[in-house]
């Protein structure tokens, strides 16, 4: 179920850790990667970056404990991201036309931890410029659970999106943040 | 220009409403003054004051307001104006102002049902008409301020029907949202969504009861959700939520649309004693309203099963999914909606999972639902803008409805009678002999 309580969104209680420069590298390479594909509208291939499990969170509460007795303004797994993408990507999708066009700028980088199940815990700024019929400016600080690959590479068990404004009035946030 | 009542009585026709209602701000200015000006509009819940000295501040109208508890326990309703310079007292929002309220600006203090307190060097007023005890030194209430089962409602005009007449027929969508708890009891939890509309108010409330429009506004949604469910071979409750729009014409032709004097209406789910049996959720809430009903009660509890109910001038509560999406014009062309989720008290946690569900995935401003709904209001308001026709459809069924003694039934459930009752009462409002203020000054 998607209110499952059991998936730890623990961002906060971490053990402390030290990598080396190239990992530390390696997750910056990951996170440009992922807002290049955000950009593009390359949203299969984005969702590909999750694990199997991997949840995508939009709190509405500023230092929100969790998605489960409070609303969110994204709180999806896998199947909830997969119907937002074939939406979007609906030919009568008459809210996506124009098509929101997005430019993610991700910076301030910081290694926050480990947590209990070996995620490492990073997070970031970013602003993202929002563009469908007029500008609209998004900020906050992005903070992600990460699981190493065989590969070397990273996917993402939880990407949490605290916006600057998350409790304000919205008008439609129709694609990811 | 203000037109005059004769004006505004053509603009509604049996069948069609002139396109100005929603583009023209000198007719939005009268409505706020007409209809939230007189009629009863929710403030909100109790359970959002619990203690006293707690605010919740919302609108009525154009209208800054501020819900307090008072130390005796009321909920009043107080214009968020100090006397003094005319600051806002609070910030807009919710919090807790203590014994009484104080000004920012410069310390002047009102207890909490507004009532001047004290303000500081009181030697300077000497000679002057300063009086506590007159009103122009106390912060305003609201002229009426009245609740039903903790839905606390508020009118500017101090005659008019009380709230029960008000709200006549439509307080059992009220009632049965409350009798879901196995307590009668709902509280306001878990955040409040506010979502803005490049829309006028009226639209939102017409296309809540608009069943001819959700198989086509809603299409991509729809075919998403099936797209979704295919892919993984179940139609999870998620899914079911965003699938339930795309169902065939005949389908909304059997539902049924009840509307009530003043704008009110509801419309009918298909009636189904079995529901409580299917789902999980279903059933354990019907095992606990049975421990404190019975089974009979509660199945007819459960068995109501209404989609929209619309309370108009406030907005819309959801009876089976614990919602209540309140709408707040803005100005001619903007509305905002809050939208508030309820927890049975003494229900099972899943039903409130279930409704903190339904809220993330269809009222939410990342609803997948909501946009497509969005857009097409924001069409209408920009296309009535054109010089491309004067007068707006609701044609069908018209004349076909079955008349009642405290409104009207449809035939069938594509009817536009929520359409044709809500500007009935809109013209009934908007034409009423208003009644003079009176005026007191202190001098």
């Amino acid at each position: 179920m998607l209110l499952d309580s059991t998936f730890d969104i623990n961002t906060t209680k971490l053990q402390s850790v030290n990598i080396p420069e190239e990992t530390f590298r390696s997750i910056e390479k990951f996170l440009f990667k992922e807002a290049k594909l955000l950009d593009q509208r390359n949203f299969w291939e984005w969702d590909k970056l999750f694990t199997e499990s991997g949840m995508y969170w939009v709190p509405h509460k500023h230092e929100q404990d969790n998605p489960f007795d409070h609303i969110s303004l994204f709180w999806e797994n896998r199947m909830l991201r997969e119907v937002r993408i074939r939406r979007v990507e609906n030919s009568r999708n008459w809210s996506q036309q124009p098509q929101t066009q997005t430019a993610h700028l991700v910076g301030n980088l910081i290694v926050e931890g480990v947590d209990d199940q070996g995620h490492l815990v990073v997070s970031a700024v970013f602003q993202i410029t929002e563009w469908r019929l007029k500008l609209r400016q998004l900020a906050g600080r992005y903070t992600y659970k990460l699981a190493t690959q065989d590969d070397g590479d990273w996917k993402i068990q939880l990407k949490r999106v605290d916006l600057v404004n998350c409790n304000d009035v919205f008008e439609n946030l129709e694609v990811f943040i | 220009m203000i037109p005059t009542n004769e004006q505004i009585a053509e603009l509604i026709r049996e069948d069609s409403v002139h396109k100005s209602v929603y583009t023209d701000p000198v007719l939005f200015k009268l409505e706020m003054e007409r209809i939230y000006g007189h009629a009863w509009i929710y403030v909100g819940h109790k359970s959002q004051v619990k203690n006293s000295g707690d605010y919740h501040t919302t609108r009525i109208g154009e209208q800054d307001v501020v819900m307090v508890r008072g130390s005796d326990g009321a909920v009043n309703v107080l214009y968020n104006r100090c006397p003094h310079k005319g600051a806002k007292l609070v910030a807009d929002g919710d919090g807790n102002v203590g014994k009484f309220f104080r000004c920012p600006y410069h310390a002047w203090t009102y207890k909490l049902d507004g009532q001047h307190l004290s303000a500081p060097l009181k030697s300077g007023f000497e000679g002057t008409c300063y009086d506590p005890k007159h009103a122009d030194f106390s912060m305003v209430s609201v002229a009426r301020v009245d609740s039903y089962r903790g839905f606390v409602f508020a009118s500017q005009a101090s005659y008019g029907e009380d709230l029960k007449t008000f709200l006549g027929g439509v307080i059992t969508s009220i009632d049965n949202l409350c009798d879901r708890s196995p307590v009668g009891e709902v509280e306001v939890v878990g955040g409040i969504f506010r979502v803005q509309q490049r829309s006028n108010w009226k639209v939102f409330y017409e296309n809540l009861h608009d069943t001819m429009h959700a198989r086509v506004t809603h299409e991509s949604s729809v075919d998403a959700a099936r797209g979704e469910a295919e892919a993984i071979g179940e139609m999870p409750f998620e899914l079911l939520i965003m699938d339930g729009n795309g169902e065939p014409y005949d389908f909304w032709e059997k539902l049924e649309l009840r509307a009530y004097t003043n704008g009110h209406g509801y419309m009918e789910a298909i009636f189904d004693p079995a529901a409580a049996e299917r789902d999980v959720v279903s059933r354990e809430h019907f095992e606990c309203l049975k421990k404190a009903y019975g089974e009979e009660r509660s199945r007819e509890i459960l068995g109501m099963n209404r989609h929209n109910t619309v309370i108009y001038g406030s907005g819309s509560p959801h009876t089976v999914f614990m919602q209540f999406r309140v709408i707040r014009p803005l100005s001619v062309d903007r509305t905002m909606v809050e939208i508030q989720t309820f927890r049975c008290k003494g229900a099972p946690d899943s039903v409130f999972d279930r409704a903190l569900t339904y809220a993330n995935v269809i009222n939410s401003p990342s609803s997948n639902v909501m946009p497509d709904d969005v857009e097409v209001y924001a069409r209408c308001q920009e296309g009535n803008m054109t010089r491309g026709g004067e007068w707006i459809s609701m044609h069908r069924y018209a004349g076909k409805d079955i008349t009642l003694e405290d409104g009207a039934i449809s035939t069938n459930g594509t009817s536009e009678l929520p359409m044709r009752n809500q500007f009935a009462a809109w013209k009934k409002f908007m034409t009423a002999t208003i009644i003079a203020k009176e005026s007191t000054h202190a001098a």
